[in-house]
């Protein structure tokens, strides 16, 4: 019995479009832009991430052991870290090794810790890393009850400075995302509220000859689907551009950042991008239609 | 077929257009609805197609009552009824015979069906020479039978018709009550609402007088003066 045909609604969404063809590409102009910084926000967090751990910051301490410590002294120190929870891989460096490395470093001027050889005055170490950053303190706590510790360094703070950053990146980016969301909802609404004016007079005809509101509503949710997926689809293709420009030009600067390759984020920035502006656009329109399919 | 009881319908501005109406009408029934301007004819309209609620009092339709009828199921409800306004209520860009297809298309008929039954609608209405013309390029009277034949289209059991004729001339307004006159001969229950009293009279049916938001008269015959 029920024969809706989906080329009738499909058809009515994009003459909808059509007319109001000024709204329309307003429409997909502000949440293409929406969509861009959007996901240019996210990349920018995700190649924060992949730098971080990339440069393995978050999870080393170094323990410097007291001269003079004898060793077995040194020994049971090694055991007695291998022991707290949560350690995992403990590298044992001596001031011998320390100075070789610093050697190596130095280069051509090496050899100038040639006159420090016999009176070494670096000490011996402990590289310990750790797994989950939330032990940290009680790992620190048990390095501090341990004998025979001179000091303790570790990189937290810089990594904190970077876990930092990328938490008000990541505050001001959430707010931004709200804004920015109820800015493309409230375009639609507006867009599909124009477009269902328009044709007041139809739906009111629809509504006498005994129409569905769902009958009624289905082309102008496909039409705001419709503005949200146009406009992830060009927000796509300036993400992708602007993102191998951005890649290109850091990439020759900054050889130490390393971004996330352009085919890695391609595949989940396209869906992302389609799923965020689709679901706009639905919400949209279907929010300002409520008013009109009601009986 | 269709009952009244003690209904009221307050506006929410406040306009009480209806206070207390009271009617039964039988199924097959043919009845003119007459009364002053702002007498409360149109929200009677309204009322029966559940494009307004009665404030209180009851409506049975079919054996359905009004008010417990859900969201859901107006639309439905709705195709028991055709109605037919003052002011045709074309799509200006389709032609007669999109205008008559398009109802049963929003009902979701087959295609067959619709390219079946639409030229033998137009034909009922004496159109079927203008199935291909456009609202503009017909008579008032015209495209109001292009609208009575989009009111018959889903088969309904009730037609609605709100002053068919206050924009025919009077020649285009006898034929147009012929034609009414002619679907009520069809089977079906036919409600008009009507000033033309020299059309009343002609006519000779039961006549229900509105006045004040009351049932003031309701008999066979002519309009009371
Ligand atoms: N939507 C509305 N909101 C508020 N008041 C209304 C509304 N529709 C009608 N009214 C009022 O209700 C009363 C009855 O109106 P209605 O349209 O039913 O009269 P009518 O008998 O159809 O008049 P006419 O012969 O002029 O068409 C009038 O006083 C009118 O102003
Ligand atoms: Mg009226």
């Amino acid at each position: 019995m029920k024969q809706y045909r989906p080329t009738y609604f499909i058809g009515q969404a994009f003459a909808g479009i059509w007319r109001n063809g000024v709204m329309s590409f307003a429409s997909i102009a502000v949440l293409m832009s929406c969509l861009v910084v959007l996901g240019s926000f996210s990349l920018l967090v995700a190649n924060i991430d992949v730098n971080l751990e990339d440069l393995g910051l978050m999870n080393q301490i170094v323990v410097f052991v007291k001269k003079e410590t004898p060793e077995d002294g040194i020994k049971a120190m090694e055991r007695e870290i291998k022991n707290i929870p949560y350690v995992g891989e403990v590298t044992r460096v001596t001031a011998e090794e320390a100075l070789e490395q610093m050697k190596e470093q130095a280069g051509d001027e090496g050899y100038l810790y040639d006159m420090v050889q016999d009176d070494n005055p670096l000490l011996d170490s402990f590289i310990l890393e750790y797994v989950d950053g939330s032990h940290y303190s009680d790992i620190m706590y048990n390095l501090g009850q341990l004998d025979g510790v001179d000091s303790i360094r570790d990189q937290r703070s810089l990594a904190n400075t970077m876990q930092s950053l990328k938490n008000g990146i990541m505050l001001v980016f959430s707010w931004f995302l709200i804004v920015l969301f109820i800015v493309s909802v409230f375009v639609i609404i507006n867009t599909v509220k124009l477009s269902v004016y328009s044709r007041k007079a139809e739906i009111s005809i629809m509504r006498y000859v005994g129409a569905t509101g769902l009958f009624i509503a289905t082309p102008f949710v496909i039409e705001g689907a419709l503005i949200g997926l146009t406009s992830s689809m060009l927000a796509f293709i300036v993400e992708y551009f602007l993102y191998g420009y951005v890649q290109n030009s850091m990439g020759k600067a900054i050889e130490i950042i390393r971004l996330i390759p352009l085919s890695d984020v391609s595949v989940p920035v396209f869906f992302a991008f389609a799923a965020v502006g689709v679901l706009t656009g639905v919400i949209g329109s279907t929010i300002s239609l409520s008013k009109y399919t009601r009986n | 077929m269709i009952d009244f009881t003690d209904v009221v319908k307050t506006y929410p501005n406040g306009t009480v257009a209806l206070n207390g109406v009271n009617l039964h009408i039988n199924d097959g029934e043919f009845v003119f609805v007459v009364g002053a301007s702002g007498a409360g004819k149109t929200t009677l309209m309204k009322l029966l197609l559940r494009e307004e609620k009665a404030t209180s009092g009851t409506i049975t339709v079919d054996d359905t009552d009004l008010s417990k009828l859900s969201y859901f199921k107006v639309p439905y409800y709705r195709r028991k009824l055709g109605v037919v306004f003052q002011d045709f209520r074309l799509f200006p860009k389709k032609t007669a015979y999109e205008n008559v297809a398009f109802a049963m298309q929003v009902v979701g008929t087959p295609n067959k069906k619709i390219k079946r039954r639409v030229p033998a609608l137009l034909n009922t209405v004496s159109l079927g020479e203008k199935a291909n013309s456009f609202p503009h390029e017909m008579s008032g009277g015209e495209q109001q039978r292009v609208a009575l034949a989009r009111a018959l289209a889903n088969n309904p059991k009730i037609i609605i018709a709100d002053e068919p004729t206050g924009n025919i001339d009077p020649k285009m307004s006898l034929e147009i009550m012929n034609l009414l006159l002619k679907i009520n001969k069809l089977g079906k229950t036919v409600l008009v609402v009507t000033h033309e009293k020299d059309l009343v009279d002609y006519f000779q049916q039961r006549v229900i007088m509105i006045d004040g938001g009351h049932v003031s008269d309701d008999r066979v015959g002519g309009m009371l003066e």
